[in-house]
């Protein structure tokens, strides 16, 4: 262990030393995530699974005949602390990519960083969908938007849960507020009617009166986004207060923390995840077998968001060939990744599509899968390729 | 008519549960001026002590609650001792950078030891639902409602009854005539913080039960306890009890009626309003000072 650490700490002191020495022994990569802050539980989790990502592909040799150096910097979540990061990984580091920064806001701030000083930058986790609207020639999403989602599922949760009237409730924020009007206007289109919307604000911890109302719309089902903390303790609001209705989610939910604090509360809900660590596949469940063997635990959506967005980036460098910023961006443009969770494309302005989602069902303390979808290429005319 | 009534009745608990978080901000901000902004991290820290009593150690909840309020009021104790006694007596600015320093201590210090993981405590009921009427609530909740109004009731009678609290209102009412008089006004400035502290603590456990606790809590509970200190008038018991019931009742018609989006926005109304019209609030029991 200790010479895995003073390893990259040698290098770093031999090459200070030697400035001369023009070609660097390691490709250098940057990544920003909140390691501290409120969503630092799923940036930790984010980090996990790319450095799971770096160690694989150094194993296997690196990229370009050279070993992958992984810098993590914290973020934060906000947008000032994710500048500087970025500021310091790109002049001081001199990382050849960057990729991050969690929070849609924080990554919003980041781009023109990265645009300033030409530095590719992928996002695994960002969804709020002006994003990849900005014209930023050296941004991509290995992510889906809050619409893509929606549309993706509407028609399985229909099918599957025969929903007639729905309510809709939000964490008040870009992400919160985004998803429940994205996934609103899906549901409307296949005929569900709306009872009720509402939002409520992060590290809320008392609920009753937003399900007094919930109560009194006489909805057949909730839709609810919101991560761990603030959706943990709502569903178990919802089971005290002795709402019946089928409750189905965006965020962090299908993870064993969710389950684990939520308790029986969480038997029979609906989440709609882009990964889940029981998705089929040989791929995921060998992915899944070497995380728990790294870190103790399944990994679960963030996690899953790290380790592609660092496997697509070094897929991209090696495919570039060098470390110039043109070459990479169009070997992110080539991309044809095949993740855990199916295969990652990028549309022309650098989102990501192709990949599997899951419509997934806790049972038993346990997430099984109900239905997968493919996130489809949203600029092929809104065509669903869905199974 | 029958959602009316469900307001209010969550407005009245989540109204219970804030009079008792602001009740160990009205004794050190209140009575001693120290102008806490570290007291949602001690509600914070004594709900991690209460899920590391009961979840780690394995105690019932009641055993676990005693022991973190003896370790708590020990903390408290000790941060009068060593941290608030330097300044002392300097006006409120360097306590307020003092007890801003300490809140970012104690919340990075959590953070290092549990991480970042929602933490639940086990309660000593079950959360099942019980209906009054068309009223929902949960014997859990109901019994928190009760020991919000038993811990306030042993704090209203340790200041008012005992030798700790004549001393404590001596020394807050004059502290120079209070050493006079023979009184060690150092160890009253503890005990007070001590005993806020406990009671912050208790708070964070008891809510932490219901609901569940993680170690960025701190902040949103502290904007809440003062609200209701300055609503309900600084060092008044009454006040904080009557000031977090309004201010649960506000939030509750308020998210109801209106929007659930919005209803943080409702507190900060209610301090502008009280600072215009009632600078001291509704029960001061603070008069001119000389």
């Amino acid at each position: 262990m200790r010479k895995q650490i003073l390893a990259p700490i040698m290098a770093t002191a031999l090459l200070a030393c030697a400035p001369a020495l023009q070609a660097q022994d390691t490709v250098k990569i940057g990544l920003i995530q909140p390691l501290t802050g409120s969503v630092a539980y799923n940036g930790t989790a984010d980090a996990n699974g790319a450095r799971l990502a770096v160690k694989q592909r150094n194993a296997a040799g690196g990229i370009l005949g050279k070993q992958v150096e992984l810098i993590i910097e914290d973020g934060q979540c906000s947008p000032a602390n994710s500048v500087n990061a970025a500021e310091k990984l790109i002049q001081r580091d001199q990382v050849v990519a960057l990729v991050g920064a969690f929070c849609s806001s924080a990554t919003s701030a980041v781009m023109p960083v990265a645009g300033k000083y030409k530095t590719p930058f992928l996002t695994g986790v960002s969804s709020e969908a002006s994003l990849t609207e900005k014209g930023n020639p050296y941004f991509f999403r290995s992510a889906e938007t809050d619409a893509l989602l929606g549309q993706a599922f509407s028609r399985l949760i229909v099918d599957n849960l025969g929903l007639k009237k729905v309510a809709y409730i939000g964490v008040n924020d870009d992400w919160g507020r985004g998803s429940a009007k994205a996934f609103e206007q899906e549901l409307s289109s296949h005929g569900v009617e709306t009872t009720l919307v509402e939002y409520f604000n992060h590290g809320a911890t008392d609920f009753y009166t937003l399900l007094t109302k919930l109560r009194g719309s006489g909805a057949d089902g909730v839709f609810v986004a919101a991560e761990t903390q603030d959706g943990s303790t709502l569903v178990k609001q919802i089971k005290q207060f002795g709402i019946d209705m089928d409750v189905f989610g965006v965020g962090s939910w299908a993870t064993s923390d969710f389950i684990k604090i939520t308790g029986e509360a969480a038997e029979g809900i609906y989440a709609a995840v882009p990964y889940v660590s029981n998705l089929p596949g040989e791929r995921n469940q060998r992915f899944v077998e070497d995380y728990s063997a790294a870190y103790d635990h399944a990994p679960g959506k963030y996690a899953a968001a790290g380790y592609n967005s660092l496997n697509i980036m070094m897929d991209a460098i090696q495919r570039a060939g060098g470390t110039d910023a043109e070459a990479i961006v169009d070997g992110l443009h080539a991309t044809d990744y095949q993740a855990p969770n199916g295969r990652y494309r990028f549309t022309a302005k650098g989102q990501g599509y192709g990949f599997e989602a899951a419509l997934v069902q806790i049972r038993d303390g346990h997430t099984e899968v109900v239905a997968t979808t493919r996130i489809a290429d949203p600029e092929a005319n809104h065509a669903k390729d869905g199974q | 008519m029958d959602m009316l009534l469900q307001f209010i009745a969550n407005g009245l608990v989540s109204g219970a549960f804030y009079a008792l978080s602001a009740l160990g901000l009205t004794l050190i901000f209140g009575l001693m001026r120290v102008v806490n902004f570290a007291h949602g991290e001690l509600y914070m820290l004594g709900g991690v002590m209460g899920w590391l009593a009961t979840t780690v150690l394995g105690l019932n909840f009641f055993a676990g609650l005693a022991l973190t309020l003896a370790v708590m009021g020990a903390c408290g104790w000790l941060v009068d001792r060593f941290l608030i006694e330097r300044v002392r007596d300097q006006g409120e600015e360097p306590s307020i950078l003092l007890t801003i320093g300490l809140s970012i201590f104690l919340t990075n210090t959590a953070l290092l030891l549990v991480g970042t993981a929602p933490l639940t405590i086990e309660g000593p009921l079950p959360n099942k639902p019980v209906f009054l009427g068309p009223v929902v609530l949960t014997e859990l909740r109901v019994f928190a409602v009760a020991a919000c109004a038993v811990l306030i009731l042993a704090a209203h009678l340790v200041i008012r009854h005992t030798r700790l609290g004549r001393a404590m209102r001596a020394t807050f009412q004059d502290p120079m005539a209070a050493r006079l008089a023979g009184i060690n006004t150092a160890r009253v400035y503890a005990s007070t913080f001590a005993l806020g502290t406990m009671l912050a603590a208790s708070a964070g456990m008891l809510l932490g039960s219901i609901y569940s606790t993680h170690v960025s809590a701190g902040g949103l509970v502290s904007l809440k306890a003062f609200v209701v200190v300055i609503l309900g008038g600084m060092g008044s018991f009454a006040g904080a009890i009557v000031g977090g019931l309004l201010l649960g009742l506000a939030e509750a018609l308020w998210g109801g009626y209106i929007s659930t989006g919005t209803v943080d926005i409702i507190g900060f109304i209610i301090v502008i309003l009280t600072l215009i019209f009632k600078p001291y609030g509704l029960f001061s029991t603070q008069v001119e000072r000389a």
